[in-house]
């Protein structure tokens, strides 16, 4: 049953409220919505879903009626999937809109036309299930059939829900997103309560849809199949029998030590390991040069802000590309958009942004903008554009490039402030030091931009102390010790093969005791998807709790940093132990000079997460090291 | 006679000749006099419009800043309507109106309307405060007393971003500290708030004076330098109200309007 309802403007004035059974009006509920989801552009999504510990899950659905500037919202229980909610919202924002003028506050009379409508709803969606109920009884002997046909008889029922004609990979795509979405580190993520957020953007699951959904099973089952296989061949031992192969395929391995093959006559060389033992290493290293001054770091130094920060509104003439035509289903002639620019229109379809939509959409994704966040965000601006007036003498591309260049903006400016120092004070006050532990996949250069991080803080009058907690890679620990021979800020470490976790927690004990403000924890570089390592890593994060976790990642990832980015938050959020979630606090752009203008990656990853980019790697020396400028960004772009 | 009739010819032409002249200078005389008349009242005509379009329009515009839920919209409908009608949520988009107090509707005299901005407190809509700033002749800064020292130090970080912009600076707008939802009775008092906010804004300048320029995102320094801050050092008037929003207890802010508004 439908729980509340809201018709509120954009400015936040609640117009016209309706509760089910004189519940609490559920205004909380609806702050989060608009702060954690439609602030961030996902207003293209269809649904929104709340869990929260101490109340019920809900479900929320809105419309926009961009014209008039109103809002629409209703409020479900979630483990009701009601079918008819798109429709009724379409009726109720239609009925509204009539009634509606701009000074009046007070809407007493809607309230009987709502009760019909929802009747109405309410009746017509009993009927569909009725329908489709016969439909399932009188198929069910030919599921064969249907699996070839899964796509039509899911599109037959449902047809108040458009987004459903996608079918299959939808479903798919929509659990990996509803999982992956899951944890950002907005305002609500951190909620106190521990509530966690998740958005699905595929369709309403429904229970109707039985029928079709085992259709799609089967219809799968063989490309299931195989990822399953891959999956396997992927992971070491995830089954009983691979973990007894693998075991005894070392044991064999011990009982033999590999030979070294004989080339000829010569014996073989008795000693292969050249590595210098740790006491004779310390005292060969050369004398490294101490870096004084490399002058100030690209953080401290002004970027040329561009005043007036004009976008070119260039000419896109969609009409003319060939495969736009094809797909546009109303092409619109030079001529009569022409008219249309000059005359305006009362209000703008769908069909209308289309185009320039689909312009803008190619033109993010040659930036190196991640595909699907391009996507979501080219619906993010359709949603919030539809229905309005077009005024005279301007181009439908104008608009669309406007919309985005303003979504654009509010999805980089920052959700709260980044002052590092601050902080940094702050902890200074509590006797503690400040804890960064710097994390990411394999050689994005983490080591050698917390040393950057490093020279910055020490222009900045702040104590530094290393942890080398890389305790994996050869080399990890005598790279860091040059940095801090370079820096003179001390170090800690404890060689190889040691626990990351406890180097780590005693790092912050010998902090504390020599008093430092700030300690930066280097790790080892892994993989995503490499379940023991993440545990490590949530392990580490879990036992230290850092005030700062820095995803390291570089300006030249594709689509796999979305992935990474959203993997790695999951995981810190699915193995942590305690009631508190320590997610990814701040982004660390690396290797950005090597990219020109393509600089996507960084939009996806922000967009992906919510959380802001604090440092800007673009070199590889000390001073390499800057702030991200967002309206150069937005501006390279959409340039 | 003839020489007299010559004399009397070339006087006569010469007279006329002198004549001639005379009138082709009272011609040139006119025609100067005139392009010099005409260039004059040119010149006046352009100065009056100058003055009279370009003259310093005492704005009557007063923008209500704050945190996200601190009571901006339900104060601007308190002012409109004189009623919160059924409540606010988080807005989008600011509120904008050019309205007469509602609790000044009722006066017989004539009385200039006063333009108020509700701008958005949301952290990703602060940027839209910049448009509203050129024009502005008064500013309110919404705090919520009640739920005020978890966002302490948003505040604090806002409350410093407004002060230290050059616009505020140069034109000397003045800033109401309005404590919100002083009616319950957890409510912090305007005093603890003010110094909770001075202690906050004090350790502020100090971390982002020492960064080096380009960090500080403000324009130019707050206050003294080796004392702490205070409100009254502000170069623009600074002063603190209590109200109850929902209540429709707002009548120092709008005291306050009416001081910078005149009517």
């Amino acid at each position: 049953m439908l729980e509340q309802l809201l018709i509120f403007t954009r400015g936040g004035l609640l117009l016209w409220t309706w509760q089910e059974l004189a519940n609490s009006l559920k205004r909380s509920l609806v702050n989060v919505l608009i702060r954690s989801w439609l602030l961030e552009e996902r207003a293209g999504d269809s649904c929104f879903q709340y869990a929260d510990a101490a109340t019920a899950a809900y479900t929320l659905k809105w419309r926009f009626h961009n014209q008039l500037g109103l809002v629409f919202v209703a409020v479900y229980q979630k483990l009701l999937h009601l079918l008819y909610m798109d429709e009724l919202l379409e009726n109720v924002m239609r009925e509204f809109c009539l009634v509606y003028s701009p000074r009046q506050t007070n809407f007493p009379d809607f309230d009987d036309t709502f009760r019909q409508l929802l009747k109405e709803a309410e009746a017509n969606s009993k009927r569909k299930g009725v329908a489709q109920q016969n439909l399932r009884k009188g198929l069910e002997g030919k599921r064969h059939v249907m699996r070839f046909e899964g796509k039509g008889v899911k599109s037959a029922g449902k047809e108040s829900n458009e987004k459903t004609s996608s079918g299959g990979d939808d479903e798919a795509d929509g659990e990996a997103d509803s999982k992956g979405k899951t944890f950002r580190n907005g305002d609500g993520g951190k909620n106190a309560n521990g509530s966690h957020l998740s958005g699905s953007s595929s369709y309403s699951d429904d229970n109707d849809s039985l029928m079709s959904r085992n259709s799609h099973e089967t219809a799968f089952d063989v490309s299931r199949l195989q990822l399953r296989n891959s999956k396997g061949h992927g992971k070491k031992g995830t089954t009983p029998l691979d973990a007894q192969n693998s075991s005894s395929k070392e044991d064999v391995g011990k009982k033999k030590a590999k030979k070294n093959r004989v080339w000829g006559d010569a014996p073989p060389p008795s000693k292969l390991d050249f590595t210098q033992p740790r006491d004779e290493a310390v005292q060969g290293e050369p004398n490294v040069a101490v870096v004084v001054d490399q002058g100030l770091s690209l953080m401290d130094k002004d970027e040329e802000d561009e005043d007036d920060f004009q976008v070119d509104l260039e000419e896109y003439n969609f009409t003319a590309k060939g495969d736009d035509e094809k797909k546009v289903p109303t092409k619109m002639g030079w001529l009569s958009s022409l008219v249309q620019s000059v005359a305006g229109k009362a209000a703008l379809e769908k069909v209308d942004l289309e185009p320039g939509l689909k312009v803008l959409r190619d033109q993010l994704m040659t930036k190196n903008v991640a595909a699907d966040v391009a996507a979501k965000l080219c619906d993010s601006v359709a949603a919030s554009l539809l229905g309005k007036k077009q005024g005279s003498f301007t181009r439908i591309s104008s608009i669309v490039r406007a919309a985005m260049e303003g979504a654009l903006l509010r999805i980089l400016t920052l959700k709260c402030s980044v002052d590092i120092l601050h902080d940094i004070h702050q902890a200074k006050e509590q006797g503690r030091p400040y804890v960064i532990v710097f994390v990411g996949v394999n050689g994005v250069g983490k080591s050698t931009n917390l040393a950057k991080v490093a020279y910055w803080l020490v222009h900045h009058d702040v104590s530094v102390m290393m942890a080398a907690c890389d305790t994996f890679r050869s080399g990890a620990v005598e790279q860091l010790r040059t940095h801090a021979r370079r820096l003179q800020i001390p170090i800690f470490d404890k060689g190889y093969e040691k626990d990351p976790a406890m180097v780590a927690k005693e790092a912050i004990h010998e902090a504390l005791r020599s008093k430092q403000d700030v300690l930066l924890v280097d790790t080892a570089g892994r993989m995503q998807n490499n379940e023991p390592l993440m545990r490590a890593l949530s392990k580490l994060i879990n036992m230290n709790e850092p005030d700062m976790v820095l995803f390291v990642g570089e300006a030249l990832v594709g689509n796999n940093g979305v992935d990474q980015l959203t993997k790695f938050n999951q995981k810190l959020a699915d193995l942590s132990t305690t009631a508190n979630l320590h997610l990814i606090d701040g982004i660390l752009l690396t290797k950005f000079d090597t990219i020109d203008d393509k600089v996507g990656a960084a939009l996806s990853m922000v967009y992906v997460s919510g959380v802001p980019v604090m440092f800007v790697g673009c070199g590889q020396t000390y001073t390499d090291l800057k702030k991200l400028n967002v309206k150069s960004l937005v501006k390279s772009l959409l340039a | 006679m003839a020489a007299d009739a010559e004399e009397e010819q070339l006087l006569l032409v010469s007279s006329l000749r002198q004549w001639d002249s005379w009138k082709q200078l009272q011609r040139e005389e006119v025609a100067l006099f005139s392009t010099f008349g005409v260039l004059f009242v040119t010149m006046v005509f352009f100065y009056v419009v100058i003055r009279v379009a370009f003259r310093r329009k005492v704005s009557n515009t007063i923008l209500l800043v704050g945190l996200s839920d601190a009571g901006k919209t339900t104060l601007f409908y308190q002012l409109r309507d004189g009623s919160a009608h059924q409540g606010s949520v988080t807005s989008m988009e600011p509120n904008d109106d050019e309205f007469i107090l509602h609790s000044e509707s009722t006066k017989k005299v004539k009385i200039k309307p006063v333009h108020i901005v509700d701008v958005p407190g949301h952290a990703r809509l602060r940027p839209k405060l910049d448009d509203f700033l050129p024009k502005t002749c008064g500013l309110v800064f919404v705090v919520d007393a009640l739920d005020f020292m978890p966002h302490l130090r948003s505040a604090a970080e806002y409350l410093y971003e407004v002060l230290t912009k050059t616009v505020v600076a140069r034109k000397k707008i003045p800033v109401l500290l309005a404590c919100n939802k002083m009616d319950k009775i957890t409510a912090h008092s305007t005093d603890f708030i003010r110094k909770q906010l001075e202690k906050e804004i004090n350790k502020l300048r100090l971390t982002r004076s020492a960064i080096s320029s380009a960090d500080v995102t403000s324009e130019i320094s707050l206050g003294v330098e080796g004392e702490p801050f205070k409100f009254s050092q502000c170069v623009n008037q600074v002063s603190t109200a209590e109200m109850s929003a929902l209540n429709g207890q707002v009548e120092e802010v709008e005291h306050f309007i009416r001081e910078q508004v005149k009517p």
